[in-house]
């Protein structure tokens, strides 16, 4: 596509917000159970809507002939399986971003892993995406995986979803068959917050109604593949969302300048607007955007910014600056419906912090309530969580923390659990419920500050290795007191 | 502001995002500079995300002394205009025992001149984050890779144990002994690198424009005779052709594309039009099947 293309792509749709910069591209999830087709399908996508350049298909024409898993045809999954271990095994571990674009769009594919012990990984795919496609065997229908993904998607914000009914061909193109496995899909997706549902009946590895049209299957007179993806709106914004902008960091130069860098998660903000500090409640007037290409009138959702108010705030990073009316809650109880992405199950008495746009807040303690199963997608009650499970649970925070309900503005609602010693990301949520002031630290919960840790750490110096040596001795210690029964919280700055 | 197209406008966002987020949460950071037109990118966005300040992170070039004479002119050209902080490492070991894309295959001469001399660099400046320009789109292996991609210590990369980042939020507690590289321009593809540096009138390293250079031609690649240190085969006489070059690196390892593409408009449209990948031009990445990821795994960028 030339760039002459992609302005008309831009003014392609006039409905969508006119601030909203993604209307040129979508960001695809591909996603079903293991040997589905997933690989195959996106081959064929890139293969027929020409993503694929001449020496990449000299090395895949040559690969498949080598190994003729697909008699004569051409292995498309070649074109996806990066990584030595996945050609080795045949399976696709990790998601792949792969990118193209047509006359009409720019395209990132975000190929997310079918098998099950790789679930999270889907999760950390789906979490990027505008729209999932969920693929399915034509022969087996909709199985838990499907269930288990379409559930994901949905956690993650994701609104609209494409069930693409695969290897058609090996049904010998019956529509019967195919509106059976619409209508069990429908069924299912009921339970779920998806705008759009759309269903399409494929064969990736013939490119039935992938980017050709299927002459096998004259009974369906839906757009293919590529069709409704070159149409279909991204993400968008409802016009009168409120302004959060999250403070990345605080930015200092020559002649007294400071302002708040960060990027705008929602709403629009003007030179002259007042502004909130949702932590502090202290309000100041925006005297300035400033960027390297000269300052803004105003910003809006998506836009990298610096901010300069005409007061100092006293804030830092973590702190969400927000208009004045509609402000996020300043909350230190949250419930969440969480992904657990790590293969360490979920443990009351273990350090986490939660990771909220810029925010890192410790947790004081957290409980599971609920499981989601699988098979009915209805909860059940649970106090425990592992890999792969979604659950519902409850989080008492250390400090409170600006934040909002991920229904409402996903992007300041949304959270990533740390465990507290080796930082290793073990879940990922969303904000469904908050409250201010319940948690307040009081006479029960004992605080590991600075004198408290003193004797312990008497040894440690300032370097960055003892800084980082202090910081896991707190963390050990209050394991040991959790598992006593005694809530901890970490906080070294006093 | 630049009338930037909305995807390239979300992509700038994203990256300066990405480095404001780095720059935060990791206490020494430093930029990978390569000179070639993804580190031009790259150190654009960077002076975008903190400006009116510096990038609060020195520079990092890791000479392996077979660079293109002209990028190195380039690169000091560019730090003393911006006044920014160099750092330039070689390996003297490898110097020392006169290691050279003549003598080694590509994969010794790669694993000690380039990986062994970053981890070196790394290590020397105590950095527990670099900044690389590295795109998803380059190569299978890469398309795999985290923004945030952590590496065990000795730099090594195991695609198994990738942390899972979902949306915005990007997680940059280190665990021990890990280290990070940052990608802040994972989502871009070599098109849109050529659009921006077009829209934000970008310098770039001359040898992206074609130009009549002396080159020999040694198994179907174009190869340049950037020093008198190149050697010839018998037979082989060096003769002027119409070059540019898609990608840049050591001098007799990177392969030229005949053009004659001499503005950056046709280069872009040169660049969209390609039927070819831009690696099939670096001689490193066919040395051994999944050449890419075996050096990420052993600690390479």
């Amino acid at each position: 596509m030339n760039m002459a293309a992609l302005s008309e792509a831009q003014s392609f749709q006039p409905a969508v917000h006119p601030d909203d910069k993604s209307e040129a591209m979508l960001r695809l999830l591909t996603c079903g159970s293991v040997d589905d087709g997933k690989s195959t399908l996106i081959g064929r996508l890139l293969w027929d809507a020409a993503g694929v350049t001449d020496d990449q298909r000299a090395a895949i024409l040559h690969a498949s002939h080598a190994r003729a898993v697909n008699g004569e045809r051409i292995d498309f999954s070649l074109l996806l399986d990066g990584l030595v271990a996945e050609r080795e095994q045949g399976i696709t571990i990790d998601i792949a971003w792969r990118y193209f674009e047509t006359e009409r769009r720019r395209f990132v594919i975000i190929d997310s892993p079918g098998h099950e012990q790789y679930t999270r990984n889907m999760a950390t795919g789906a979490s990027h995406a505008d729209i999932a496609i969920l693929l399915v065997d034509a022969r087996h229908g909709v199985k838990r995986q499907t269930r288990r993904h379409a559930a994901i998607c949905n956690l993650v914000g994701i609104k609209k979803v494409i069930l693409a009914v695969n290897k058609m061909d090996q049904i010998d193109w019956s529509e019967e068959r195919y509106r059976a496995i619409e209508s069990d899909f429908r069924g299912i997706a009921g339970n779920f917050n998806f705008s759009d549902i759309v269903s399409i009946p494929v064969a990736a590895l013939t490119g039935a109604n992938v980017v050709a049209r299927s002459v096998e299957m004259p009974w369906y007179n839906g757009p293919t593949l590529l069709e409704y993806l070159e149409s279909v709106e991204a993400r968008t914004e409802p016009l009168d969302a409120p302004f959060r902008m999250p403070v990345q960091l605080v930015l200092r130069a020559s002649n007294d300048f400071r302002g708040y860098a960060g990027t705008v998660t929602s709403g629009t903000i003007r030179v002259g607007d007042r502004l909130v500090d949702a932590r502090s409640g202290l309000g100041a007037t925006l005297v300035r955007i400033a960027t390297m290409d000269g300052d803004l009138e105003s910003a809006s959702s998506g836009d990298a910014v610096t901010l300069v108010l005409d007061t100092d705030l006293d804030i830092s990073r973590g702190a969400v600056l927000a208009e004045t009316q509609r402000r996020p809650t300043n909350a230190d109880v949250l419930e969440a419906r969480l992904v657990w992405l790590s293969e360490k199950p979920f443990d009351p008495e273990a350090g986490y912090l939660l990771r909220s746009a810029t925010d890192l807040t410790p947790v004081t303690s957290m409980s599971v309530s609920a499981l989601i199963d699988f098979e009915t997608l209805a909860s059940a009650q649970a106090h425990e969580c592992g890999m792969n499970d979604i659950a519902d649970c409850r989080i008492l925070l250390g400090r409170s923390t600006a934040i909002d309900l991920f229904s409402e503005l996903p992007l300041t609602g949304n959270f990533v659990l740390v465990n507290a010693i080796d930082g290793a990301t073990v879940a990922g949520g969303v904000i469904t419920w908050v409250q201010t002031g319940a948690a307040a630290v009081g006479d029960n919960v004992l605080v590991l500050d600075r004198a408290r840790l003193s004797g312990l750490c008497a040894d440690l110096g300032g370097s960055p290795e003892d800084r980082a040596e202090y910081e896991r001795r707190a963390q050990e210690v209050a394991i040991l007191l959790r598992s006593a029964g005694v809530p901890v919280l970490i906080d070294t700055d006093r | 502001m630049t009338a930037l197209t909305s995807h390239l406008k979300l992509l700038e966002a994203e990256s300066i995002h990405i480095f404001r987020e780095a720059a935060a949460q990791f206490r020494a950071p430093v930029l990978l500079y390569s000179i070639g037109k993804d580190s031009t990118v790259l150190l654009h966005l960077a002076r975008k995300a903190f400006w009116p300040a510096k990038p609060p992170f020195p520079l990092l070039h890791v000479d392996t002394t077979w660079k293109f004479q002209d990028m190195i002119a380039f690169r000091d050209r560019t730090v003393s205009e911006m006044d920014l902080d160099l750092i330039v490492h070689t390996n003297h070991d490898g110097l020392a025992k006169n290691i050279n894309p003549f003598d080694h295959p590509p994969s010794v001469y790669t694993d000690i001149m380039k990986t062994q001399a970053l981890r070196q660099a790394l290590d020397a400046g105590g950095f527990d984050a670099a900044f690389g320009g590295a795109r998803r789109d380059e190569e299978a292996s890469r398309a795999k890779e985290r923004v945030f991609s952590f590496r065990a210590s000795g730099h090594s990369w195991d695609p198994r144990l990738q942390r899972p980042e979902m949306w915005q939020l990007l997680n940059g507690r280190l665990g021990k002994d890990e280290t990070v590289r940052v990608f802040p321009l994972s989502n871009w593809t070599e098109a849109d690198v050529w659009r921006y540096i077009t829209l934000e009138q970008l310098d770039v390293v001359p040898l992206y424009f074609a130009k009549e250079r002396l080159t020999v031609v040694r198994d179907g690649q174009i190869l340049m005779v950037d020093d008198e240190r190149m050697r010839l085969l018998p037979g082989e006489e060096p003769r002027l052709r119409r070059i540019r070059f898609r990608t840049l690196g050591c001098y007799p390892l990177t392969a030229a594309i005949e053009s004659d593409a001499t503005r950056l408009d046709e280069v872009v449209a040169e660049t969209l039009d390609a039927r070819v990948s831009e690696r099939a031009g670096r001689l490193i990445d066919h040395d051994q099947a999944g050449a890419m990821e075996m050096k990420k795994r052993e600690g390479y960028f």
